[in-house]
């Protein structure tokens, strides 16, 4: 008793300022702005937790027994050992390891300290908690919408993950909304992590306008929109790098486009920057087979939506053969096929989204269709400075026809477009993508059909399977 | 086949009997990334600073020198200071890896560069050559000298860069000279304030001093600018009796 006592007489004592600084975040030593002198108090009275930034990475017995030295980056996870250089690092004096991975976040070096809380968590403040309903969308769920949102805010509220399993066009992201309410009625920190800046940029005016006192954060690549006492976070997985031990929930929106099974460094973000035992809300149309297996072997809960918001089934894409379409791009001849279906669609006054399997050939195609006429046509790629502005004018109606690579295979929805997908054999265009991009199509309630043809030089097994998920997609929503 | 070392793509580079046979295929960029590039043509450069000629209005060059140079030999500072040679025009594109490399800390960048520079190094070696009067021609020795960071600099940034770049040529090195302060910030001077010599940031390294005598010096850095740097530099290294002073660098801007 006595001892215990005395103890708490001494109870050291932290800042504020650092612990609201540090709660839920990491940083290099050298990043802080704080004097070294006051961090290592707080590092010896247990606050704040000091890591290296490179660890040695043992995989397997020949990592154990040293045969050949492999490297984990602490802060972004990267374990590709090709994207580790060495340097003879002026700090340490040493022969460093380095990761070349997360090099714009300021260099992490094998004598790098990576910095967080561990510390009380700080109290927040939560004016926004009076009672009041938090969410003011003014749509109304329809039954089907309305359950699987229940299940959804119930099963995170129990602290166990979820998947919404729900066609393209389900309406999910306001489905979303009881459980986002719920979770931040609880007085937790909220992520919604998405694998694309444009999906960020689609989604954040809409969650601000559902929940226009709720203190958000926005962040994708060139956002500089932190804002660190928002209890919610809307980010790109690439973004979460910069958190660690800081949310108590995580929605994963299109989980399908993590390229997870690619970039384990962007799993790793979303982990770290999740406390311990958080649980996570996977959406997905076409969800990864390891999330498929365990919700239908019942280990993971979940809920499946088979029917568009506006209640029709999904459009079901033709084949159409286009033999070595290619050649003819590259010989500057536009292949019959495509010309006459396009041409159809112009005449119809439609608009019209035609995918490709790469960057050059989006290029090509779309300086082949201004050339044979279409002149109010554009192309997008990724890298594309332009590719912003396109969308908007396509939105607007302006562009008439879009050719693009799939990274606009989700998040932009345009009433009454119609897809081709030019190469749809090309091994770019998974069952996954192709669901995807066919979901584009037949969104609106004013326009709930529409065509979607996959030009091919010879079906591939994804195509198959896309059309057979999309049949029976249908079939259960006819239920 | 390789990744590019800043873009990250496959390099692509067309099978050849040099890469096809070479055992290890030297680490460096693609294609698209080296056309981004802008080389100056050591033939139609300023024979002096190593600008590219071809970029300057006709009226500031005279006899092979570029104006900037002209005023440098009329102010009588240029000592054993002899010139600089450069790879590459700044361009934005440069700008970027340099940014990658120096102020992101890439030093694996610098390998892509290993080839040029030392493909440079022995085109100066053997202009030196020709330079040589008499019949006994011998091949000179070069030292190399990076131009150094100021101690604080080098802890904050972990690397000199120029350092680095040195080490891609395979030549000797010495550390001969010591950088007592920084610049002010290069940028927020006007070129007329720059170009001005002021109070040497340089010192001798006394320890390594004794082993330049006689001998021909490279510094090594990773930008030219207005060439006061160099000068600068040379200017201390000269109670070390070297024979002469050129300069190496990776871009001239
Ligand atoms: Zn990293
Ligand atoms: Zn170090
Ligand atoms: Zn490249
Ligand atoms: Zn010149």
């Amino acid at each position: 008793m006595l001892l215990l006592s005395r103890h708490l007489d001494q109870a050291p004592n932290y800042r504020a300022d650092v612990q609201h600084f540090l709660f839920g975040r990491e940083f290099r030593a050298e990043d802080l702005p704080f004097s070294e002198k006051l961090i290592r108090a707080h590092v010896k009275n247990g606050f704040i937790s000091l890591r290296p930034g490179i660890m040695p990475l043992n995989e397997n017995i020949f990592d154990l027994l040293g045969i050949r030295k492999k490297w984990l980056c602490a802060r972004c996870g990267n374990r590709d050992q090709e994207a580790f250089a060495f340097c003879s690092c002026a700090r340490c004096g040493k022969k460093c390891v380095y990761c070349r991975h997360c090099l714009n976040m300021g260099i992490v070096r094998s004598c790098t300290q990576l910095v967080t809380w561990q510390g009380p968590e700080p109290g927040f403040d939560r004016a926004f908690l009076d009672g009041r309903p938090l969410c003011k969308w003014d749509g109304v769920l329809s039954n089907e919408q309305q359950a699987a949102a229940t299940a959804m805010k119930r099963t995170l509220a129990a602290r166990e993950s979820f998947l919404m399993w729900a066609v393209t066009g389900s309406g999910k992201t306001e489905i979303m909304y009881p459980a986002i309410e719920g979770q931040l009625r609880q007085g937790h920190h909220v992520a919604l992590a998405t694998p694309r800046t444009d999906v960020v940029r689609e989604l954040l005016p809409r969650l601000r306008a559902a929940f226009p006192d709720v203190p958000i954060s926005g962040l994708y690549g060139g956002s500089e929109e932190e804002n660190l006492r928002a209890p919610l976070v809307i980010s790109t997985a690439h973004q979460l790098i910069r958190y660690a031990g800081r949310f108590d929930c995580v929605f994963i929106d299109e989980v399908d486009a993590f390229p997870f099974h690619f970039d384990p460094m962007l799993e790793y973000a979303v982990h770290k920057a999740a406390k311990p035992g958080t649980p996570f809300a996977y959406l997905s149309a076409t969800p990864p087979s390891e999330l498929k297996n365990r919700f239908l072997s019942g280990s993971l809960k979940g809920v499946k939506l088979a029917r568009r918001y506006h209640g029709h089934p999904l459009p079901i894409p033709r084949f159409r053969w286009i033999g070595s379409w290619q050649k003819l791009v590259q010989r500057g001849k536009l292949p019959s096929v495509l010309h006459e279906w396009l041409k159809n669609k112009m005449e119809a006054q439609q608009q019209v989204f035609v995918f490709v399997p790469s960057v050059s050939t989006a290029a090509a195609l779309t300086e082949l269709l201004q050339r044979n006429g279409f002149s109010r046509s554009a192309g997008v790629h990724s890298e594309d400075p332009l590719r912003h502005q396109k969308v908007a004018d396509f939105r607007s109606g302006k562009l008439r026809l879009l050719v693009t690579t799939t990274i606009l295979e989700r998040g932009v929805t345009i009433a009454n477009v119609q897809v081709g997908v030019v190469g749809a054999d090309d091994p770019i265009f998974d069952e996954a993508a192709l669901v995807q991009i066919s979901g584009r199509v037949g969104r609106s309630a004013a326009y709930p059909n529409g065509d979607v043809v996959f030009f091919h030089n010879g079906k591939t097994l994804s195509m198959v399977r896309a059309v057979r998920h999309m049949v029976q997609m249908n079939q259960e929503g006819d239920r | 086949m390789e990744r590019c070392l800043f873009c990250g793509e496959m390099r692509g580079d067309p099978l050849s009997f040099h890469n096809l046979f070479s055992p290890e295929y030297a680490p460096g960029f693609c294609l698209s990334c080296r056309e981004q590039l802008v080389p100056i043509d050591p033939r139609h450069c300023c024979r002096l600073c190593g600008r590219d000629l071809s970029r300057l209005d006709r009226n500031r060059v005279t006899e092979g020198t570029c104006s900037d140079c002209v005023k440098w030999a009329n102010s009588g500072r240029n000592g054993l200071y002899v010139n600089n040679h450069a790879l590459y025009h700044y361009n934005p594109f440069l700008k970027e890896m340099i940014n990658q490399f120096k102020f992101r800390g890439d030093v694996r960048l610098a390998d892509g560069f290993a080839a040029e520079l030392t493909r440079a190094y022995r085109r100066i070696v053997h202009n030196c050559v020709r330079e040589q009067s008499g019949i006994l021609k011998r091949k000179p020795s070069f030292l190399l000298v990076p131009v150094p960071l100021s101690s604080e600099r080098l802890l904050e940034r972990g690397f000199n860069q120029a350092d680095v770049l040195a080490r891609q040529i395979g030549a000797p090195i010495v550390q001969a000279l010591v950088r007592v302060r920084d610049e002010a910030k290069q940028s927020k001077k006007n070129r007329a304030e720059r170009m001005r010599l002021r109070a040497t940031p340089f010192q001798l390294n006394e320890k390594a001093a004794v082993s330049l005598s006689g001998h021909k010096i490279l510094l090594i850095d990773d930008i030219y600018t207005t060439g006061a740097t160099m000068r600068l530099a040379a200017e201390a290294l000269a109670p070390a009796r070297p024979d002469s002073i050129r300069s190496l660098t990776l871009i001239h801007g």
